[in-house]
């Protein structure tokens, strides 16, 4: 199943409703947006439960912030799916959340489609131009927030080399995305 | 340090967006996030860069009783039971950036506190003042405040935000410059609440 991307215009304004309490703006956001939200949150959270509860946590932030959306910046989306993924890294942090080995899941790394928006074939491009190991860290990080010890005991690479790999990933793929 | 430098503060942020930095680390990046437009612009430009990752993910539909939960609670925020009707933002000053806080501090502190040059103190300190966010994070430095306890200052962006999305202000003691972990370190001499539209 998916959804059509929800249109940025639609959701800047949606969220200059709600900086203006009009909480019926807030309910039409959460429609739009909580199926995406609630998937980012269960692949960092795990289980239902949690990632249900940060999701409350996380359009009360929205609600509060709402006016503080910066709108050159342009992505309404990224802002809101940065507000789930910070939540969730907290929850982890604090909840001090262990993931058995067996139960990381595949990333699901974007493949290159023709379809896609411009924004994404570049990151896409990008990301082809990493080694194998590097990608899948760097997808396996943003998806599941796992951590690079995590990282280097699933893959049997030593810390030291996930850690080097993954600070040249970072430089290869902001030069890839600025040409 | 490695702020100033492009590469490093693109290793940086690019590090914390996907959830690497810890502890310490991470403390002085969310201080940097705040003081810095320059930062705040990195990490921005990670967050929009990343986001193409986030179609890959099936989505998910939520229980009905998340929508209940999320509504109950701005309903609570909007009307607090402390008042019958909607305050008008008693902060806005604060919105044209200005922190005037020399009757409400330096009134309550002179009342409650020796004067801080009369504090023989070695290590020297200071008194910083930060805000409180109701929600549950960390408090946001707003900054030192001088010795005659008087301070007007204009805030950065995520201060404002701070400002206003804080149920109180507290007033810490600390080493002379400042808590240098972004968190009072020194005990908490002073707590206001504060009341705000939410």
């Amino acid at each position: 199943m998916s959804l059509p991307e929800p249109d940025n215009d639609e959701l800047e304004a949606l969220l200059a409703r709600c900086a203006s309490q009009d909480s019926r703006a807030l309910e039409d956001l959460y429609k739009k947006v909580v199926p995406q939200l609630l998937a980012v949150l269960l692949r960092l959270l795990r289980t239902r439960d949690r990632a249900e509860d940060a999701l409350q946590d996380v359009f009360v932030r929205i609600w509060r912030q709402a006016g503080q959306y910066e709108a050159r910046r342009g992505w309404v989306l990224a802002w809101l799916v940065s507000i789930a993924r910070y939540r969730a890294i907290d929850l982890q942090r604090s909840q001090k959340q262990s993931v058995p080995l067996d139960a990381i899941e595949e990333p699901a790394v974007p493949a290159v489609r023709p379809e896609s928006s411009l924004t994404q074939r570049s990151l896409e491009r990008c990301l082809e131009l990493l080694s194998g190991d590097q990608r899948h860290c760097l997808v396996l990080a943003y998806q599941q927030g796992l951590t690079q010890d995590l990282i280097a005991a699933t893959t049997g690479h030593p810390l030291g080399t996930v850690k080097s790999g993954a600070r040249r990933a970072l430089l290869s793929l902001r030069r890839c995305l600025e040409s | 340090m490695n702020y100033q430098q492009p590469d490093l503060l693109d290793q940086l942020t690019g590090a914390y967006v996907l959830g690497r930095l810890r502890g310490r680390a991470r403390a002085r990046f969310e201080r940097r996030y705040a003081q810095s437009a320059v930062v705040r612009a990195a990490r921005h430009r990670w967050e929009d860069d990343f986001m193409p990752l986030l179609p890959s993910l099936e989505p998910v539909m939520p229980s009905e009783r998340v929508w209940t939960e999320i509504a109950s609670r701005i309903r609570h925020i909007e009307n607090p039971p402390q008042s019958s009707r909607r305050s008008t933002r008693p902060w806005r000053w604060a919105l044209a950036g200005m922190l005037a806080l020399s009757l409400l501090v330096g009134v309550s502190i002179g009342l409650l506190y020796p004067p801080l040059q009369a504090v023989q103190s070695d290590p020297p300190k200071a008194y910083e003042l930060s805000a409180v966010p109701r929600n549950g994070q960390a408090p946001v430095s707003l900054g030192l405040l001088p010795r005659n306890l008087t301070i007007q200052r204009a805030l950065s962006a995520a201060q404002r935000a701070a400002l206003l999305g804080a149920n109180r202000l507290a007033v810490s003691l600390e080493p002379l410059g400042g808590s240098k972990t972004g968190h009072a370190t020194g005990p908490v001499l002073y707590v206001a609440d504060v009341s705000s539209a939410g």
